[in-house]
């Protein structure tokens, strides 16, 4: 179990690290450049954070990893980790390969629970079909939004959503108090 | 009127008529849809009953004049017409007799359980009974039936039945939902102590046979199997009544095998739940294969159900229906959508708040060694995993707390994560454009009045965690962790103070849903939206807001 303290000060460390490797690579960078490379090193920490126990972590820096330039950056601020980068990358390819037998059995399941709607009577079945296709609907928006989701089932699904939910809150915590500490100095 | 040319038919049509009228009650029913009937009958008519039309929906020709003849034969009070139509109803239907047998000699013992179950049972009750005894009974009044030949040749099957199995015969006939009301009646046939049982659930079930047949069907089993159940908890007398219920295509099996067969059936049922029966599992593996179709597996299920709702401890039947319904979401959505609505309850929430009753099915209930059975069991597991993860989502997610039903969760799910995922965005283009060379002078920082002046006893309290615990950062690291914890915790002290302690639960896991809930109820809420209320502003000035405070 990890305290929250623990995880947000975990995450500023490595935040910083990432800082510090992207500010001493370029001279000068535009304010979205450095908003992407303040972004990526928070994604990157924060998914360190949780040393590839979860799905999305390592989908994350997988994704990360992908391209050339910020894999120095993923490999700084995970260490002598890397070799975990070449699992993950293996990871993500895997799960392209379930994903997509995922999809095709999605598809027909869809495809008889469409065939079993249409011979009930329409009254009853209408909303409890109308509900799982809302479900469907929405977890389907949910794998998109969480990175690596596409390859997970449900149970699965929502247990990575929970870890995420804490992670994006300790990082927007920690992102937030910087912003204004950052912001008192400057106008200091 | 026709009632000269009828009397022969009197008696076998009065069963039909019968059981198409007492849908309503013992209110004179008899013409629903039946144009022919004169004006004496106007009385019986009754068009309030849904019962009454949807039953003679199939079978309204038949009543038509039927109903009129047969007040007239019989005496004025409806009790006593229907008695001697029960009666006949009765006769035929138990003896076994073929189509066009009007069954009076048996009419003396059929009268007593027919009148018990008259005072006890509701209208719909009697229709039901009469109903089969009238269908198989005639032919010319089956001719107005949709399903003449098959039902025909049913009833002559049936009949060789104790009169219990009118249930299977009616519902693979895809007869309209009126003989739903048939395997009620059949119910009631069993015996007297059951009707009572039977009339409450029928009533139930009886609302929702207008859905569709196969749903009354099955909503019907399932109150004359539960009401079989609660009757009798031997197995004797289980294995007859469900010897009734049993799959429909078990039909010729039962003639030969017939209660043998539908014993194990049940006593299969039964035996999964907790061995009230014999658990005869060869019986019901030779039943199985005769039972083909997916209908006659739903009805096997909601039966399954019934029974073990039962063992749970007697549960309303309409709520185990529900249930049952629910469970078998997966194989069966018709049925669960239609036995939901039997109960009572709305079919949409029963679908969309799968939190709640998830939560009674603890159990597992044994199937047969099918694979849909196996498949139904993961299937319920992972529902109730699911919901369980949903639970810790809502004390995570704010707002969520009063929310049920899977649907809305994700909802709000997902417009949280999209929300923290904006927030990270706004807040690192923010620091982008604070910093324009990406060092976060941590020592500048530190240096200046914030630490000074926000210095407390928590932030000094973590800046000593802090250094101890990375003495491998960068010097200059260090320093900005003391820097920004302190920030941190002067800035948003009591959302960090909070956080933390419900982080501590948190990160451990959903695996522990009371600290958890406990935890988060009372804090998480105002801390998310105090983080709410200090992001939503900034979020809400965008980029445009951000460059006028730069520049100032």
């Amino acid at each position: 179990m990890r305290s929250p303290g623990s995880l947000k000060q975990e995450f500023l460390k490595k935040w910083i690290m990432g800082f510090q490797r992207c500010s001493s690579s370029k001279k000068s960078m535009s304010v979205l450049d450095r908003k992407k490379a303040i972004k990526l090193s928070a994604d990157i920490a924060m998914a360190s954070a949780r040393k590839g126990t979860t799905c999305w972590s390592r989908a994350l820096i997988a994704s990360a990893s992908k391209d050339g330039s910020d894999k120095h950056l993923v490999e700084q601020i995970l260490g002598p980790e890397s070799e975990r980068l070449i699992l993950m990358k293996k990871f993500s390819t895997g799960a392209l390969v379930c994903s997509k037998r995922i999809r095709s059995k999605k598809i027909l399941k869809r495809s008889c629970g469409i065939r079993r709607t249409r011979k009930c009577a329409p009254q009853a079945a209408l909303a409890s079909s109308i509900a799982k296709r809302l479900v469907r609907k929405r977890t389907q928006v949910l794998k998109s939004l969480i990175p690596g989701g596409e390859f997970m089932n449900e149970v699965s699904l929502i247990e990575e959503t929970l870890d995420y939910i804490i992670s994006l809150r300790a990082q927007v915590d920690v992102m937030r108090s910087l912003a204004i500490a950052s912001e008192l100095v400057n106008h200091n | 009127m026709d009632i000269g040319e009828k009397d022969k038919y009197e008696l076998e049509k009065r069963n039909e008529n019968h059981i198409n009228y007492q849908a309503p009650g013992m209110s004179p029913d008899w013409q629903f849809g039946g144009a022919n009937l004169t004006s004496t009958p106007m009385s019986l008519v009754s068009s309030d009953n849904p019962m009454a039309i949807g039953s003679s929906c199939a079978s309204a020709s038949v009543v038509d004049s039927f109903g009129t003849s047969l007040w007239e034969h019989t005496s004025n009070s409806q009790n006593l017409g229907f008695c001697d139509i029960n009666a006949q109803n009765g006769a035929s239907s138990s003896n076994g007799m073929g189509i066009g047998k009007g069954g009076n000699s048996l009419r003396s013992t059929i009268d007593r359980p027919f009148d018990m179950s008259w005072n006890a049972a509701s209208s719909m009750l009697r229709g039901g009974i009469f109903l089969p005894n009238a269908t198989g009974i005639l032919p010319q009044s089956l001719s107005q039936l949709p399903a003449d030949s098959a039902f025909i040749d049913r009833a002559a099957r049936f009949s060789s039945f104790n009169g219990g199995n009118f249930s299977d015969m009616v519902n693979p006939f895809g007869i309209p939902e009126s003989m739903g009301l048939y395997t009620r009646g059949v119910g009631l046939m069993q015996g007297p102590q059951d009707i009572f049982a039977i009339s409450g659930m029928k009533s139930v079930s009886v609302v929702e046979s207008e859905k569709s047949k196969l749903n009354s069907t099955e909503a019907s089993k399932d109150a004359s199997l539960q009401v079989e159940n609660r009757a009798t908890q031997e197995s004797p007398l289980k294995n007859e009544k469900k010897s009734e219920s049993l799959v429909p295509s078990n039909e010729e099996a039962k003639q030969g095998n017939g209660g043998s067969g539908n014993e194990s059936d049940e006593a299969e049922f039964s035996g999964g739940i907790g061995g009230q029966d014999e658990p005869s599992a060869l019986d019901d593996l030779s039943l199985e294969p005769s039972a083909k179709g997916l209908s006659s597996k739903k009805r096997k299920r909601s039966v399954q159900d019934a029974e073990v709702d039962q063992v749970k401890g007697g549960e309303p039947p309409v709520e185990a229906a529900k249930d049952n319904a629910e469970n078998q979401k997966k194989g069966d959505q018709n049925q669960t959508t239609t036995i939901n609505k039997t109960t009572g309850k709305q079919g949409k929430q029963g679908s969309q708040a799968s939190d709640p009753p998830k939560e009674e099915y603890i159990h597992v209930r044994a199937r047969r060694g099918q694979a849909t059975n196996s498949h139904s069991l993961a299937e319920r597991v992972r529902r109730e995993k699911i919901s369980e993860r949903m639970k810790f989502l809502q004390d995570l997610v704010p707002g969520c707390s009063k929310v049920t039903g899977k649907a809305v969760m994700l909802d709000e799910i997902i417009n949280y994560v999209q929300s923290l995922q904006r927030q990270v965005e706004f807040l690192s283009m923010k620091l982008a454009t604070v910093n324009p060379r990406l060092d976060f002078n941590i020592e500048g920082l530190l240096a200046k009045d914030i630490i000074q002046s926000r210095a407390g006893p928590s932030s000094l309290g973590f800046s000593p965690d802090m250094s101890v615990g990375y003495p491998s950062l960068h010097p200059s690291q260090p320093g900005l962790v003391q820097a920004a914890l302190p920030v941190m915790g002067n800035t948003s002290d009591v959302i960090r103070r909070t956080l933390s302690s419900q982080f501590t639960p948190m990160t451990g896991g959903y695996k522990e849903p009371n600290q958890l809930s406990n935890a988060w109820e009372d804090d998480l809420h105002n801390v998310v939206q105090m983080n709410y209320g200090a992001g939503a502003p900034s979020d809400s000035q965008d980029v445009n807001g951000i460059t006028p405070f730069f520049m100032s």
